[in-house]
């Protein structure tokens, strides 16, 4: 299974400023001292080798949307933050060199930032496509059909020819689409979240659970979630908050924080830990922090096996 | 994890040993919850937590400070989070909960 991010970013896309490019380039251009490059690649590669990964790249500012490349011929996505778009031309890419026209999207919920793609999403023109969406909500339909109304969006939904179909998933049920298990949990969020695990005939198991919140009052209840996580090989959480934010001024606003997303990778014995759904205030830089102290914290409190904490930004592959 | 309960003349005391964690969490509320009502029976303003001797603390065991720190605020008590060892300093700052609670370089215990 290949997992890839198309967007990782909370709540609103956003985009480096001119001035934060010509700081980085700037404080890239000191590092490389009187060294000297041949060509593009060279300099490429002392980026690359040399630089920190916020200082010579960036985690993105897309919104939420992953990809599962799972070797069944259907497109699996999480959720259509605008990430959706960026993946829609690349599936149209695909589907010129002979992929299924399937997409199974997996909704976490139908707030803003997690439907905002689908009106780009290019292949929902395409007569030839079958587009299904699974999603806890009874609602999701009404969802995407609101955003494409008049007043917020010249194309109406109606427009669209692809086969659109709408699926309703339960938690504790176990589904099998296009030859992957997939089951889905109820999470604290609101008008509600669903986290989804997604078992691939190889028995690779990838868990998507964003937007969750794991409120002080609720802990005895983390322990199906740590069930839901266990022995996933990826397990990509929201880790929006510190866990003091998520405790103080950032309560009950339905996110969940990196030191939670590791003490309960941690418990459930998952091997790896994506951090996602990054605070749109967040520069690169303190993304970058996050994800240093989430590695940090993994070590002082591991326990058992040790989990790679690795941070998901906009392009990211994980192969599983 | 262990702990022990020390009402003194400044404050209530709690010290904590081992680990804070998914298996101990709930004992370690329980520990806070009971410092917490004795500072109140006692008329003492504050309990003092000694980290000096935890191994670590996990999200739960912080969380759990965050519960018995509401419950206090109530009572118009402060908890004290004191002599913090060097993976507690680490957490704490990790966590930012260094900027939620006061942090002490001692217990200021009776021995």
């Amino acid at each position: 299974m290949l997992v890839r991010f198309w967007g990782t970013r909370g709540s609103l896309p956003v985009a480096p400023t001119a001035t934060t490019i010509r700081r980085k380039l700037a404080r890239a251009l000191v590092s490389a001292g009187s060294l000297q490059f041949d060509n593009v690649a060279e300099a490429e590669l002392f980026v690359e080798k040399e630089l920190s990964f916020a200082g010579g790249a960036t985690y993105g500012g897309a919104t939420s949307c992953v990809e599962m490349e799972i070797a069944n011929g259907s497109y699996f996505v999480c959720d259509m933050g605008s990430g959706l778009r960026s993946f829609g031309l690349d599936s149209l890419r695909r589907n010129a060199a002979g992929h299924s026209k399937t997409y199974n999207f997996f909704q976490s919920h139908l707030h803003w930032d997690h439907i905002m793609g689908f009106p780009f999403f290019a292949p929902a023109f395409d007569p030839s496509a079958t587009i299904r969406i699974h999603s806890g909500h009874p609602d999701a339909e009404e969802a995407l059909r609101r955003q494409q109304e008049e007043i917020s969006f010249p194309v109406p939904f109606n427009w669209l020819r692809a086969d659109i179909q709408f699926v309703q998933l339960t938690p504790g049920e176990t589904y099998e689409v296009d030859g992957v298990a997939v089951e889905t949990i109820l999470q604290n969020h609101s008008h509600d979240s669903y986290g989804y695990r997604f078992t691939d005939v190889d028995g690779k198991t990838a868990i998507y659970s964003t937007d969750s919140e794991h409120k002080l009052e609720n802990m005895a209840e983390e322990a199906a979630f740590i069930e839901f996580f266990r022995n996933a090989d990826l397990v990509i959480c929201d880790t929006m908050y510190s866990l003091a934010d998520s405790v103080s001024m950032k309560e009950d606003w339905g996110h969940s924080s990196n030191l939670v997303a590791v003490d309960l990778c941690h418990a459930a014995e998952a091997k790896c830990l994506a951090l996602f759904h990054h605070e749109p205030t967040y520069e690169d830089e303190d993304i970058q922090r996050m994800h240093e102290e989430s590695i940090r914290y993994e070590e002082l409190t591991r326990n058992g096996p040790a989990l790679d904490v690795i941070c998901s930004y906009d392009g990211l592959e994980v192969r599983i | 994890m262990e702990y022990s309960l020390a009402v003194q003349d400044d404050a209530v005391h709690v010290r904590v040993d081992g680990r804070v964690d998914e298996a101990t969490w709930e004992a370690f509320g329980a520990a806070l919850g009971e410092a917490v009502e004795r500072a109140g029976k006692s008329g003492h303003p504050t309990v003092v937590i000694d980290l000096s001797e935890l191994d670590y603390m996990s999200s739960r065991g912080l969380r759990v400070l965050t519960v018995a720190k509401r419950q206090a605020d109530e009572a118009s008590i402060t908890i004290v989070l004191a002599s913090p060892n060097e993976v507690m300093s680490e957490i704490l700052a990790i966590s930012r909960y260094d900027k939620l609670f006061t942090i002490t370089g001692s217990t200021g215990a009776r021995q």
